[in-house]
């Protein structure tokens, strides 16, 4: 019920701006979140039901949209970058609020493993405050991820090979193997790292020296599904993150019998970073009458000296 | 004495009620009913462990972690994979036998995988910690340096931090495994071997970089599972030298598999 107060409240004062700024505004001021959101639905297609992960985290969504900005996460550091550039609608790929539930603490249904309440209580310091900001800044925050990733056109996949400057390696068209000049496993990593402008989060596992040809790039998570059934055709995989008793393991016994592929993990944000670069790319088609950017969340882990 | 034999031994000095229904703490490979000739005790059965144990004349095998990688260890998916297949003939032709202990490490008082866990990382006062996570305090510092007695004193190469180098901290919540704690209140950093980075149960990872943002003095250490849970191994198997006398016992490190 909070939250409806605070929604209306924010109706309110969203209303009290467009009246004060005039006709002028008019034409922009008319194109709210909720009509932005119509379009990426229509465009993109599919079921949206109210219970999945995409949907409106944050905000009013009849807020009249004055930018929009994508993100692979809405950490409080985009959220201040969008604030600060204007882009009150804010499409994140993973959640806003820590957690699946994506808001304050409840229990989520059908989750495998772990039980008990996922999130935030809905009284901790660091939700109220990124709610505060949100609400003070006029922001309104959804969550596109299923239905992004589901594209066929595979951006999450097109935009990781984009930063690594891979495009033009692609083996097969709607494949996710890339056959790049051959180097060691050392030099590749070398490069993703400077690529991807990692600081601390990239791990690998294998051979240092062995020759990389054939890449399998897999942003996000990857399953032992998918390496079980793919890691023979590929010198190196690099994923977003895996399950370390799963995958990594997998990874180190093949190298301690002489086997390939390598297995470097980037980061899961990381890699979906570049991935909603793509996405801003996309928007601007949908929603020609305000700018459109991509904010960055970056590599969140450093090592210690 | 038999593999059975020596598991017998455990579940009758373990001080908790066994648990015959946890599908993890099982024999995995290897007949049970083996002539035991050394036990190796490790954080994870990988190929190089194994090779390890059996030249140093151990051919039982006491994991925390699974052998096939899957928590199951179901193998029906790997009849077409070649590691799967010299991994299991290595250990048949060497009359090797591996059996698991997770769960009820987890529910033993003291977890030796807490316990070593905190001691690995500098932290005093856990000699009888337990699964749930609780604070310790250590002098103040800063996260940074913190992060530096970290790897001094692990020897890891790959841990990986989120928060500010030079946050002032001194509460420490610490949670090996898979079960990093979530981030609370009281505490200033958060220890854990691994997590989902996100759009999981509780994401440590952003809460902190908000908590930071927010100028608070956060910081989380995600140590890799490998080395969060490695020591509470050494642990267990000084425990089992206090009820197994006449059988040799290793603590036989699996090694950090990352490089950077």
């Amino acid at each position: 019920m909070k939250n409806n107060h605070v929604s209306r409240r924010r109706f309110a004062m969203m209303a009290g701006t467009v009246t004060a700024v005039g006709i002028a505004f008019a034409e922009t001021a008319a194109l709210t979140a909720e009509k932005v959101i119509e379009r990426i639905k229509t465009d993109l297609g599919g079921d949206w039901p109210p219970d999945g992960p995409d949907g409106f985290k944050a905000g009013d969504p009849t807020t009249a949209v004055t930018g929009l900005a994508t993100t692979a996460m809405a950490t409080l550091e985009v959220l201040k970058q969008a604030a600060k550039d204007g882009a009150n609608l804010v499409l994140t790929y993973e959640p806003t609020f820590f957690s699946r539930a994506d808001g304050p603490s409840r229990v989520v249904a059908g989750t495998p493993g772990r039980g008990g309440p996922f999130g935030v209580p809905a009284d901790d310091p660091v939700y109220q405050a990124k709610q505060e900001f949100i609400g003070k800044n006029h922001l309104v925050v959804f969550r596109l991820r299923d239905h992004w990733q589901a594209r066929k056109e595979n951006a999450m996949l097109t935009g990781l090979a984009e930063s690594l400057g891979w495009t033009k390696y692609r083996v097969k068209e709607d494949d996710v193997l890339y056959d790049i000049p051959a180097t060691s496993a050392e030099e590749t990593v070398a490069l993703i790292r400077s690529k991807l402008r990692l600081r601390g989060g990239l791990r690998a596992v294998g051979d240092r020296k062995a020759r990389v040809r054939r890449v399998m790039l897999h942003p996000g998570v990857m399953t032992t599904a998918t390496m079980w059934q793919r890691y023979t055709e590929a010198d190196l995989i690099v994923a977003g993150e895996v399950r370390e008793w799963e995958n990594t393991h997998f990874a180190a016994d093949l190298h301690s019998i002489g086997q390939k592929p390598g297995l470097v993990t980037v980061g899961r944000v990381a890699s979906e970073d570049p991935g909603m670069r793509v996405c801003a790319s996309w928007l601007e088609t949908l929603a020609k009458e305000v700018p459109t950017r991509w904010i960055s969340v970056g590599d969140p882990y450093w090592r210690a000296a | 004495m038999t593999g059975r034999e020596v598991v017998e031994l455990i579940k009758k000095n373990i001080g908790i009620p066994w648990n015959e229904n946890s599908y993890r703490d099982t024999f995995k490979l290897g007949n049970p009913d083996t002539q035991v000739k050394g036990i190796g005790t490790t954080v994870m059965v990988t190929f190089g462990m194994l090779k390890r144990a059996h030249e140093a004349g151990l051919n039982m095998v006491i994991s925390h972690e699974d052998t096939f990688w899957n928590d199951r260890d179901e193998t029906k998916d790997l009849a077409a994979i070649p590691l799967y297949k010299l991994k299991t003939e290595y250990v048949l032709k060497n009359d090797m036998v591996i059996w698991r202990i997770h769960d009820h490490m987890h529910a033993m008082r003291p977890d030796f995988t807490v316990v070593g866990s905190l001691r690995s990382v500098g932290v005093k006062g856990g000699e009888d910690a337990v699964m749930r996570p609780r604070i310790y305090t250590i002098p103040e510092t800063t996260f940074g340096d913190f992060a530096s007695q970290v790897k001094r004193l692990t020897g890891s190469r790959a841990f990986r931090c989120v928060g500010d180098p030079g946050a002032k901290i001194s509460k420490i919540l610490l949670g090996p495994g898979y079960a990093t704690p979530r981030m609370t209140a009281e505490a200033d950093v958060v220890i854990g071997g691994e997590q989902q980075e996100a759009d999981g149960a509780f994401d440590d990872v952003e809460y902190v970089l908000d908590a930071v943002s927010l100028g608070k003095a956060k910081g989380l250490i995600m140590l890799g599972h490998v080395v969060s849970e490695q020591p509470g191994m050494e642990d267990l198997a000084k425990w089992m030298r206090t009820f197994i006398k006449d059988v040799l016992i290793e603590f036989v490190p699996a090694e950090e598999p990352f490089w950077t």
